[in-house]
């Protein structure tokens, strides 16, 4: 691996926000052209359309998916034989703040001090850099890469996201079926459908939360498992539909990853309910 | 279907819900900041002072920032409650997302206008905009009143004459 020099993790940090915030991956544009196919509600069918008119228009202008730009949240992937210099980190903030400017996105900075910050009341920051990266996670790899991905998250899923112990009875199906009835509500009521749905089961709220997280960074929408397609399914089943019109796809594809876990009665499962321009995010590498 | 703007009554009694349109014209925003203020505008009879004519008008609930524009829930208190006060200040089309209770339905469908919905498909819809200017409260930053001109914004009826699309 070359030597990092700080001004250059800035600039491809920044780059990858912006590429985060204005593109489909092509397994999700094909995801979302195999529904549109199969799709038999017109109204639901038209939005469909736009979403996927959307994506293109985004890429081909550079601009965001949507107006809502999110909150940046990055995972680190460190190969075991890599270096990090110790300016790694600021630099990786520096080029949040960077992306931020140069895509731009909304300007959701909240002034002030801690009570101050929770009620608003001194306002936001002009500036779109002042929305700081929540705090990361670091990921060891085989090898001598850095990765480094960032995801933008937006409101939305935010309000229906939930993270909450399920006693499992001895029996993965108990948990399964509490994960689908979760998803079944949570779409109901995300107003952007079609939604990517991503679980993290473990022993934490902490654990669950970051396997989600992980499984959006991993997110293939051409490969399911049979977990994953079965939620899927099932919440389709409901009829909620894009943009709540009704029809066919009301979710896109789950994600799921399931961690170690520990001896008890309980597990830790965390639902993000993302929406239509989820998981935006890209990855670059050093 | 497209029509323009300022939409006369005829145009919107031949919309029925599941038609899908193209708007043409200069259209409004606001959402949950703006929309109380504009409506104490309107109780005062201080439109016109203020250069703002909503007779045949579109608003569209959204903030107006350099990341575009794009639908916001309808349905929040504030949004929803504006609805049927602006329908009487002359307002034929509110543009946003989301199921809207059965009173707001009754309330549209008694004031003679119609709520039309579009996807957060910002990329798509601010490409549809040619001019933006801010119309009134400045101090609102993005949720200030902005006044926009659109060609073939692209929307779908989602309520009209007394009938939702969301009632199934
Ligand atoms: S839920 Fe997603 S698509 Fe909807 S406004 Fe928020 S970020 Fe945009
Ligand atoms: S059993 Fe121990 S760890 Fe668990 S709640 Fe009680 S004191 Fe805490």
């Amino acid at each position: 691996m070359s030597k990092l020099h700080y001004d250059t993790v800035v600039d491809r940090i920044a780059d990858t926000l912006v590429t985060a915030s204005t593109t489909f991956t092509p397994d999700q544009m094909r995801a979302y052209a195999h529904c549109k196919a199969k799709e038999t509600n017109p109204n639901a069918g038209w939005v469909l359309e736009k979403l996927i008119e959307n994506a293109e228009e985004a890429e081909k202008n550079a601009l965001p998916l949507c107006d809502d730009t999110g909150t940046p949240h990055v995972i680190i992937e460190l190969g075991k034989d890599a270096t990090l210099p110790g300016d790694f980190l600021p630099a990786v903030e520096a080029g949040v703040a960077e992306g931020l400017r140069r895509l731009p996105a909304r300007a959701m900075g909240v002034l002030g001090d801690d009570k101050e910050r929770v009620s608003q009341k001194k306002g936001l920051s002009d500036d779109p850099g002042h929305l700081a990266m929540a705090p990361l996670r670091i990921i060891a790899i085989p090898g001598n890469a850095i990765r480094v991905t960032v995801l933008m998250l937006g409101g939305g899923p935010e309000l229906r996201g939930k993270t909450l112990r399920v006693f499992h009875k001895h029996n993965f199906q108990v948990v399964l079926d509490e994960m689908v009835a979760w998803a079944k509500e949570a779409v109901a009521l995300l107003g952007c459908q079609p939604a990517i749905l991503a679980f993290g089961v473990g022993r934490s709220n902490f654990e669950a939360s970051s396997l989600a997280l992980e499984a959006l960074k991993n997110a293939d929408f051409d490969v399911q498992t049979d977990v994953e397609k079965e939620i899927t399914d099932r919440v389709n089943a409901e009829h909620i539909g894009a943009l709540g019109l009704g029809g066919d796809t009301s979710v896109l594809a789950t994600f799921v990853k399931i961690g170690a876990q520990r001896a008890s009665g309980w597990r830790v499962v965390s639902l993000r309910t993302e929406c239509c321009v989820g998981p935006r995010r890209a990855t670059c590498e050093f | 279907m497209n029509v323009t703007t300022p939409l006369s009554q005829d145009v919107i009694n031949s919309l029925t819900i599941n038609d899908q349109i193209l708007i043409t014209g200069k259209i409004y925003t606001g959402r949950d900041a703006a929309l109380p203020k504009l409506i104490e505008l309107y109780e005062q009879g201080r439109l016109a002072e203020n250069g703002i004519s909503l007779t045949g008008g579109v608003i569209f609930h959204t903030a107006v920032s350099d990341a575009g524009i794009g639908p916001t829930s309808s349905n929040k208190v504030e949004i929803e409650e504006s609805i049927p006060l602006l329908s009487q200040a002359g307002i034929k089309i509110h543009l946003g997302k989301g199921k809207l209770s059965d009173a707001t339905v009754a309330a549209l469908k008694a004031h003679g206008s119609v709520f039309a919905v579009t996807p957060p498909a910002s990329a798509l819809l601010t490409a549809k905009m040619t001019h933006k200017r801010v119309a009134a409260f400045p101090e609102e930053g993005i949720e200030a009143l902005y006044e926009l001109t659109v060609v073939d914004f692209p929307a779908i009826i989602a309520i009209a004459h007394g009938r939702s699309i969301f009632d199934r």
